[in-house]
C-alpha cells in the first residue's frame, strides 16, 4: 500500500470496505454448503416411495415444462391449479422439492436467528429458543391440537404466535428499568419452565394416538408433508428477516463490544436489542409455522460458522445463509429415508446430528463460550 | 484551543479574568458555564445495588480545552461521577450540561458525537481486527444502513495515526498485548471525533512505555484539536505531571480542585491518600511518597 498514491489507495481502500469481508474462508464454507445442499436435494429428489433413477430425477429437475414455464412458477409462488406435466415431474416439482426448499429455509431462518440471539444475549449458547420463544409455540400446539380442535387449520399460524406471544412475555418480565442479557435469560427460563409443565400436562387430556404423534411431530420438528404452500407461508417473512438481517450487521458487531461500549458509542441499547430480538423471533416463528419446533440447528449453526469465518457479523450472517440450510437438508435426507418407509421427524435428526458435533467443538476448542 | 478561542472572544475574555484571580477554586465557582465544557450541578449518584448515594457534588467543572484529572483512592467515587457525566449513569437528583445544555435533552447518537467515553473495562471479540474496532468508533456518525464514506475513512485514518497504532492495525485484538490493546481501543474513541473525550483509568495495568504512550496520545489530541478531556488516573504523581487541572476527590465528595500546583499538597496526600509524602516545588509538583498512615 505504501507505495500508492493516496488516491489510488483510499478508492482501493473503499472498494476493500466494500468487498473486503468476503474472503476464502467464508467462499469455501459457502461453496461446502452449496455441495451438500445440492446433494441432499439430488437424494431426495431421487428416491422414494416412487423410485426413479438419478439420471429420470435430474432429468425431472430441469424439465424445461417447469423452468421455462412463469405460469407453473406462478402456481408454486402464489397457488392455483397446475397445468398439465410428467408424471415425473410432478412427483419431483410438486412433492419433493417443496419439501427440500422448505428445508432450505428452515434451515436458513433458524441458524439467522440462533446468530442474533447470540449476540444480543452475548452468550455463545443462546438459541432461537432462548426467549421462550420454543415453549409458546408449544403450548399452542398442544392447546390446538387438544382443546380447540376445532382450529387446526390454523396451527401453523397458531404456534408462531404463541412463540411471538412468549417472547413478548419474557421481555415484560425481564423488564426493570431497562433489560439485561442476564435477566432476559432468566426470565426465557421462567417462562419456558412454566409452558413446558403446562404443555406435558396437556398431554394427559389425549386419548387419541394419532393426536400424540402430531403433537410430538410439532414439538420436535417435522418437514413430513410439506409441499408449497409451506414454500409460500415461510418465504415472504424469511426473506423480511434474512434482509434486516444482513442490514443489521453493524448493529450487531457493535453490541459485542459490550453494553457499556456500545451504549458510548450512541447505541439506544433497549431499543436495538428489542428490534434485533424481534428480528430474530420473526426468523423462528417462520420456520416454526412450517416445521414446528426443530432443535440444535439454531444454537449449532453459528457455532460452526463462527469457527470457519470469525465473529464479524456480516460474515457470519451470511455463512449461516449457507450452512443452516446445508444441516436441515442433510439431517431431512436421514430423517425422510434412513427408516424407509417410516419417516422420523426431522428434529430427531438434527438432534442426533448437532449434540456430538457440540461435543466434538468442545473438546476440541479451549476457550468455547466467548462470542 | 486557539481555534475555540478564536471562535469566541468574549470567552476568551472570561478566560483571561479567571486566570488572572490565580485561584484555582475561583475558576470552577460562579456563572462559568461557558468556559466548561462539562458541568454537574448538584449530582447524587447511586447504582440499584448501593444503599443511599455512592456520590454527592454539588458542582463539577471540566474547563474547556485543557486536561482535567480526576483523582482520589479506590471507592472515592471517580468512574461513577465520570459514569454520570458520560451518561452511563443516570443521577438520582440534579443534572449534567454539555455545553449548557442538559445531557439528556440529547439523542443517544447527537451526545455520542459530542462526548466520547472510554470505560475502564471492554471486551471485544478476539478475532476482531484492530482496523475493524476503529471503525465501530464511527457508529455515531453513521445511520443505520449507511456505508463507510470519506469522512469516515479519514477519521479513521487519522485516529489510527494518533494512536501510533499503524503497524499493528490487520492485527487481531485477541493476539495484542495490554498496552498495544489499550491504543487500539483508544484509536477507536479517537475515530469518534468528539470534542469532549472522557477516560476511565486508561493506563492502569500498563508498562510505563504504553502508559506514557497514551498520555502522549491524549496530550497530543488536546494540544492540536483543542479536546477538552478528563481522565481519571490511579496515580497522582502521573496526574500531578500531566494534567492541566486535578478533581481530588474523597469519599465520593470533591475534596479539592485547581491547577496540580496548588491541588497537590502534603496534606491531600495525608488526608485523601492516607499516606505521608513529602512534596516538592521545582515548580511542577513532585511527591516522593514516605509511609502509609
Amino acid at each position: 500500500m505504501s507505495g500508492t498514491t493516496p488516491t489510488e489507495q483510499s478508492s482501493g481502500s473503499a472498494l476493500t470496505r466494500l468487498f473486503g469481508w468476503i474472503d476464502g474462508s467464508l467462499l469455501s464454507l459457502c461453496l461446502a454448503s452449496l455441495v451438500v445442499v445440492v446433494a441432499g436435494g439430488l437424494v431426495q429428489v431421487s428416491f422414494g416411495a416412487f423410485s426413479m433413477t438419478i439420471g429420470e430425477a435430474w432429468r425431472a429437475v430441469f424439465d424445461p415444462a417447469v423452468i421455462f414455464d412463469p405460469h407453473v412458477w406462478q402456481v408454486f409462488l402464489l397457488g392455483g391449479e397446475l397445468p398439465e406435466l410428467g408424471r415425473q415431474t410432478l412427483i419431483v416439482w410438486n412433492i419433493r422439492l417443496p419439501r427440500v426448499f422448505v428445508a432450505i429455509l428452515v434451515g436458513a431462518n433458524l441458524a439467522i436467528s440462533g446468530a442474533i440471539f447470540q449476540a444480543v444475549t452475548r452468550n455463545e449458547l443462546a438459541s432461537p429458543f432462548i426467549l421462550g420463544v420454543s415453549s409458546g409455540a408449544g403450548l399452542l400446539i398442544l392447546l390446538t391440537l387438544v382443546v380447540f380442535s376445532g382450529l387446526a387449520a390454523y396451527l401453523p399460524l397458531l404456534a408462531a404466535l404463541g412463540g411471538m406471544f412468549a417472547f413478548v412475555l419474557v421481555y415484560l418480565i425481564a423488564w426493570k428499568n431497562g433489560t439485561s442479557p442476564v435477566r432476559l435469560v432468566l426470565a426465557g427460563v421462567i417462562v419456558g419452565t412454566v409452558f413446558q409443565s403446562l404443555q406435558t400436562g396437556l398431554f394427559f387430556f389425549v386419548d387419541d394416538i394419532g393426536v400424540v404423534q402430531s403433537a410430538i411431530a410439532w414439538t420436535t420438528g417435522s418437514l413430513t408433508g410439506t409441499d408449497w404452500e409451506q414454500v409460500r407461508m415461510a418465504l415472504p417473512w424469511s426473506i423480511i428477516a434474512v434482509a434486516l438481517a444482513l442490514g443489521s450487521s453493524r448493529q450487531l458487531n457493535v453490541l459485542l463490544l459490550g453494553e457499556q461500549t456500545a451504549r458510548s458509542l450512541g447505541m439506544s441499547i433497549e431499543k436495538v436489542r428489542f428490534a434485533l430480538s424481534g428480528v430474530a423471533v420473526l426468523a423462528a416463528a417462520a420456520s416454526i409455522a412450517v416445521a414446528g419446533i426443530v432443535g440444535f440447528v439454531g444454537l449449532v449453526v453459528p457455532h460452526l460458522v463462527r469457527n470457519v469465518v470469525g465473529s464479524d457479523y456480516k460474515r457470519l450472517v451470511v455463512g449461516c445463509l449457507f450452512a443452516g440450510p446445508a444441516l436441515m437438508v442433510a439431517a431431512d435426507v436421514g430423517a425422510r429415508l434412513a427408516l424407509n418407509p417410516i419417516q422420523l421427524p426431522v428434529g430427531v435428526v438434527t438432534g442426533l446430528v448437532g449434540g456430538p458435533y457440540f461435543l466434538y467443538l468442545m473438546r476440541k476448542q479451549q476457550n468455547i463460550g466467548e462470542v | 484551543m486557539s481555534n475555540q478561542q478564536s471562535e469566541n472572544p468574549q470567552q476568551m475574555a472570561q478566560h483571561g479574568d479567571t486566570d488572572a484571580n490565580a485561584g484555582g477554586n475561583a475558576s470552577v465557582e460562579g456563572d462559568s458555564d461557558r468556559q466548561s465544557a462539562l458541568t454537574g450541578d448538584a449530582l447524587e449518584l447511586s447504582y440499584p445495588t448501593s444503599e443511599g448515594p455512592v456520590v454527592e457534588c454539588d458542582r463539577i467543572d471540566i474547563p474547556r480545552g485543557e486536561i482535567t484529572a480526576l483523582v482520589g483512592p479506590n471507592g472515592s467515587g471517580k468512574s461513577t461521577l465520570l459514569k454520570s457525566l458520560a451518561k452511563q449513569l443516570s443521577p438520582d437528583s440534579g443534572s449534567v450540561y454539555l455545553d449548557g445544555k442538559s445531557i439528556s435533552e440529547y439523542d443517544d447518537k447527537a451526545f455520542a458525537r459530542e462526548l466520547g467515553m472510554l470505560s475502564q473495562q471492554h471486551d471485544s471479540p478476539t478475532s476482531l481486527t484492530v482496523e475493524d474496532l476503529v471503525y465501530h468508533g464511527r457508529y455515531p456518525h453513521r445511520s443505520f444502513f449507511e456505508q463507510v464514506n470519506e469522512d469516515d475513512h479519514e477519521a479513521v485514518e487519522r485516529a489510527i495515526d494518533l494512536a501510533g497504532v499503524d503497524h499493528i492495525r490487520d492485527k487481531q485484538i485477541g493476539n495484542l498485548s495490554g498496552g498495544q490493546s489499550q491504543l487500539a481501543w483508544i484509536a477507536m474513541v479517537l475515530a469518534q471525533d468528539t470534542d469532549v473525550l472522557l477516560l476511565d483509568e486508561p493506563t492502569t495495568y500498563l508498562d510505563l512505555h504504553h502508559q506514557l504512550r497514551v498520555l502522549e496520545t491524549v496530550r497530543q489530541l488536546n494540544e492540536e484539536r483543542g479536546v477538552t478531556v478528563a481522565v481519571v488516573l490511579h496515580d497522582i504523581a502521573q496526574a500531578a505531571r500531566f494534567a492541566d487541572y486535578l478533581v481530588a476527590m474523597q469519599d465520593g465528595e470533591l475534596y479539592d480542585w485547581g491547577p496540580p500546583r496548588e491541588v497537590v499538597t502534603e496534606e491531600l496526600l495525608a488526608d485523601v491518600f492516607r499516606v505521608e509524602a513529602a512534596v516538592n516545588y521545582s515548580p511542577d509538583p513532585e511527591i516522593v511518597p514516605k509511609h502509609s498512615l
